[in-house]
């Protein structure tokens, strides 16, 4: 009796299974999905300067009188992508491509670029 | 804040590119097994596994909990200092540490309960049996709330 079930349940679970675990789209990335879904560039001038502390590293941005909250890729990511603290003073220009919050009351950014004059920091190489 | 400004909120942020991820991962090991040891205590306590008598669970289990909370407490402390001022007005946080606290008013009740204080020398009464239960209800609803409002604290 027990095997007769058991085997349309374990081929119903596994089905259930693939189809959750599909990605579905891109953008269904982990982390992404609290954000816009077309990355937009925004360019300011640094409030404060890169931490690499914390679960992401942070920067903060004046855009427009408006102060940003940058976020980075995790610490040991975006270090690896060459954007160190204190690399960028602040004050200095910098423009970062990311997707912002989709809560428009939220200024603040999962960003995955930061160019600053001739440098490129490309945190999030594969967007 | 004075947490945040604290050595300890120092020595977080500045000693390495990995010591938040290290410190976390011993949080989250604290939380699996303070949660994990609870729950088998208190399914036990709620009816579950009538053949298996509770004196053969409840100090392993109630051993490992302390261990883990302990665990959870001290690097959660970290993980606190590392950025405490982004966490206010973060409602996730202001659930979890009072369930935190109703958990550990209930572990202070429960130990000193006569039920608990008797349970390895003799049989409970039905009556006993039925406290432990409504208590260890409460346990896996404050510990349960506070796991999970702690994960969602990432997510506010």
């Amino acid at each position: 009796m027990r095997t007769q079930i058991f085997r349309p349940a374990v081929a119903a679970i596994a089905c259930g299974a693939v189809f959750v675990l599909l990605p579905i789209t891109a953008s269904a990335h982990h982390g992404w999905g609290g954000n816009a879904r077309e990355a937009t560039e925004m360019t300011g001038t640094v409030m404060e300067g890169v931490s690499l502390a914390g679960p992401h590293a942070t920067m903060k941005l004046n855009v427009n009188d408006e102060a940003w909250d940058i976020t980075l890729a995790p610490p040991a990511r975006t270090s690896r992508a060459g954007l160190q603290e204190g690399i960028i003073p602040v004050g200095a220009t910098v423009t970062v491509n990311g997707n912002r919050n989709s809560d428009p009351d939220r200024l603040e950014m999962k960003t995955f670029m930061v160019k600053w004059g001739d440098q490129s920091f490309h945190v999030y190489p594969d967007r | 804040m004075w947490l945040e400004g604290s050595a300890l909120g120092y020595a977080m942020r500045n000693s390495g590119l990995w010591t938040y991820g290290v410190v976390n991962l011993a949080h989250i090991i604290g939380v699996a097994t303070l949660f994990g040891s609870i729950l088998m205590l208190d399914l036990k306590l709620l009816g579950l596994w009538r053949s298996i008598p509770l004196a053969s669970l409840s100090r392993p289990a109630a051993t490992l909990g302390a261990a883990g909370f302990i665990l959870a407490l001290i690097t959660g402390l970290g993980l606190l200092a590392t950025q405490a001022t982004e966490y206010i007005g973060n409602p996730f946080f202001y659930i979890k540490f009072p369930a935190i606290a109703l958990g550990l008013v209930n572990v202070l009740l429960i130990h000193r309960s006569a039920a608990w204080v008797a349970h390895r020398a003799r049989d409970l009464s039905a009556r006993e049996e039925r406290q432990l239960a409504g208590m260890g209800g409460v346990s896996l609803l404050c510990w349960l709330t506070a796991l999970s409002t702690g994960r969602m604290i990432g997510y506010w």
